[in-house]
């Protein structure tokens, strides 16, 4: 007897025992929803658009604003995309153009391993020693001789700030993102490479044109990398300083969305309407990782059928 | 004269990147060695049996100590999750490989590649609704839940491009001989990828190690005593260098150090096996 759509009853059997224990992840995806749907609503409800503009986070009121959390998850990404994505590519173009084979192999290797490494190692080394590092040789030099541009402008306090954030996620993301640059780079038909190098071009030429050619890619590797900085909790959480205002300068405390949800979450019982606040800052986080994944997904999806067309 | 030009730009290109390159080492650098010697510091002073296996120094007792029920706390959470995740990752490779043109199967290898871009600390949210308020106690069971979230969509994926790689003309012979599917699957793709199971394992185990995030509300944090069974409380190594490397005591601190020492070291020996046993596999 024949199944529609099996080559046989065998078939059909086989796939229904497969996909029983795979819609456990289907009710994973209805549970998100149901839980942060039920529990973010009151908060919603009694503030209104005030909870994503507002900008007090007083429990005694209560008055819930993730404004500052936001921008603070806004600029800790911003700064870390801006340092990790030219690094990403010149590891790309060193990698594939300049470096010995045996060299590129071990390049590789490393950055896998330390893309992979968890995310507490790097948070421990943000916490302790990064802080002081970055005030005295990158924060306070920027602010004394560029305090003229808005975001440079204050001075420094402590080394736990928004731009010490956003510098540990750089190196979080950095091998994340060369990953991707890397793979797009080598996917790039040998074709195009043999015809430049047969009209003369030099390396430095080849190179700009396969930089190129693969810009969807870069651009779709940001993206991604993006959503990583966005989502990330504890090494953030370690550094940013857990100050919830609206941050003005990228050189002091400040707050991020998942920095703010691992802190208060655990007393937030104990407050009315502040776990129902906290689920709604769940909603904002995965609302903004949605938009920066499905973006960058689709700009990758379409250089991969663009390479997969030459 | 444009040539000259054009070699300058070259080596300069290539200057450059070999420059940035190697300045973008040195972070990673600079964390593998200060992790190495502020954790070898914490380790010694107590060595590095009682390390593994002695309590921690109670805050501002300015004692040393160990992380010893963090590390037992670790490794049941490893245990739990990478042998519920593991073959469930199994099953839902199998499904998307096997029927890749079903729709079911299509949806499913989706949301598997969405839980990746999850931030784990939403998957601790959700097990923190659904499980510890009905238990009325965080649990490593609960904390176990939220790491097998997380390692979900990266052994799959694992599994998935392992499965795929199966030659057809093995397949075919298991079809000729008049299996059926299920059969061709269990005798000849399984054992083909005994080590891909393997692999599979180790990336699990791999990520289970060094998550923070999922466990914040889901496990406890109990790190003064032994935990005593799977629905009690708990703690782990990458817990306890979070809440540490928060408190103002120099030598919780130093324990933190240490315990990310032993993480790190666990995590690159994981990664070696990993490494070498693609090796293997591929050639």
């Amino acid at each position: 007897m024949r199944v529609r759509g099996f080559k046989s009853r065998h078939d059909a059997v086989f796939f229904l025992t497969l996909l029983a224990p795979s819609t456990l992840v289907i009710s994973f995806y209805v549970l998100l929803i149901k839980v942060l749907s039920e529990y973010s609503a009151p908060a919603f409800q009694a503030f209104g658009p005030r909870l994503i503009t507002g900008a007090e986070w007083d429990p005694s009121r209560p008055a819930y604003g993730l404004l500052p959390a936001i921008l603070g998850t806004i600029a800790t990404s911003a700064v870390a995309i801006v340092i990790a994505l030219p690094v990403a590519v010149c590891v790309t173009v060193f990698l594939n153009e300049f470096c010995p084979k045996v060299m590129a192999r071990v390049l590789s290797s490393v950055i896998n391993v330390m893309a992979g490494m968890p995310s507490i190692v790097y948070g421990l080394w943000g916490a302790m020693v990064l802080p002081d590092f970055l005030k005295n040789y990158v924060m306070l030099p920027l602010s004394r001789y560029l305090g003229f541009i808005p975001l440079f402008s204050c001075t420094p306090v402590s080394g736990w700030t928004l731009f010490t954030a956003g510098v540990l996620l750089a190196v979080m993301i950095v091998p994340y993102v060369a990953s991707l640059t890397i793979e797009a780079y080598a996917q790039v038909p040998a074709g195009v490479r043999e015809a430049l190098l047969s009209i003369g071009a030099r390396p430095h030429l080849v190179c700009r044109e396969l930089l190129k050619l693969i810009a969807p890619a870069v651009v779709g590797a940001a993206l991604l990398g993006l959503g990583r900085a966005a989502g990330e909790t504890i090494a953030v959480s370690l550094v940013v300083g857990n100050v919830n205002y609206i941050p003005y300068c990228l050189f002091l405390p400040g707050e991020t969305v998942s920095a703010l949800i691992a802190n208060n979450f655990p007393e937030a019982s104990s407050y009315p309407l502040m776990i129902n606040a906290l689920y709604a800052a769940g909603v904002a986080l995965l609302a903004l990782g949605f938009v920066l994944n499905v973006a960058g997904l689709v700009l990758m999806g379409r250089w991969r059928r663009l390479v997969g067309n030459v | 004269m444009s040539d000259v030009v054009e070699k300058l730009e070259d080596a300069a290109l290539a200057v450059v990147a070999g420059l940035v390159t190697v300045a973008a080492l040195v972070p990673y650098a600079s964390i593998i060695v200060s992790t190495f010697i502020n954790g070898f510091k914490a380790v010694s002073a107590v060595g590095l049996w009682d390390f593994l296996t002695s309590l921690p120094p109670a805050p501002g007792s300015g004692g040393y100590g160990g992380v010893g029920p963090s590390l037992a706390g670790t490794l049941m959470l490893t245990a739990v999750s990478t042998a519920l995740g593991v073959p469930l990752s199994l099953l839902i490779a199998l499904l998307t490989t096997e029927f890749p043109r079903n729709p079911f199967s299509k949806l499913i290898k989706g949301l598997v590649k969405g839980l990746l871009e999850l931030p784990t600390i939403m998957a601790g949210m959700v097990i923190y609704t659904i499980v510890v308020i009905p238990m009325g106690t965080p649990s490593v069971l609960a904390g176990a839940l939220a790491l097998t979230v997380v390692m979900l969509p990266y052994v799959t994926t694992y599994f998935e491009t392992y499965l795929g790689s199966v030659p057809r003309a093995y397949r075919e012979a298991g079809y000729a001989i008049g299996l059926s599917r299920a059969g061709v699957v269990w005798r000849v793709a399984l054992p083909l990828v005994k080590r891909g199971v393997l692999v599979g394992s180790l990336i699990g185990v791999s990520r289970a190690l060094g998550e923070t995030a999922p466990l914040l509300f889901t496990l406890g944090a109990a790190r003064y005593y032994y935990p005593s069974s799977i629905t009690g409380p708990g703690d782990s190594i990458s817990l306890l260098i979070y809440n540490f490397a928060m408190m103002p005591y120099p030598n919780l601190q130093s324990v933190a150090w240490g315990a990310a020492l032993i993480l790190l070291a666990s995590y690159l020996v994981v990664s070696l096996a990993i490494h070498l046993c693609v090796r293997g596999v591929e050639a």
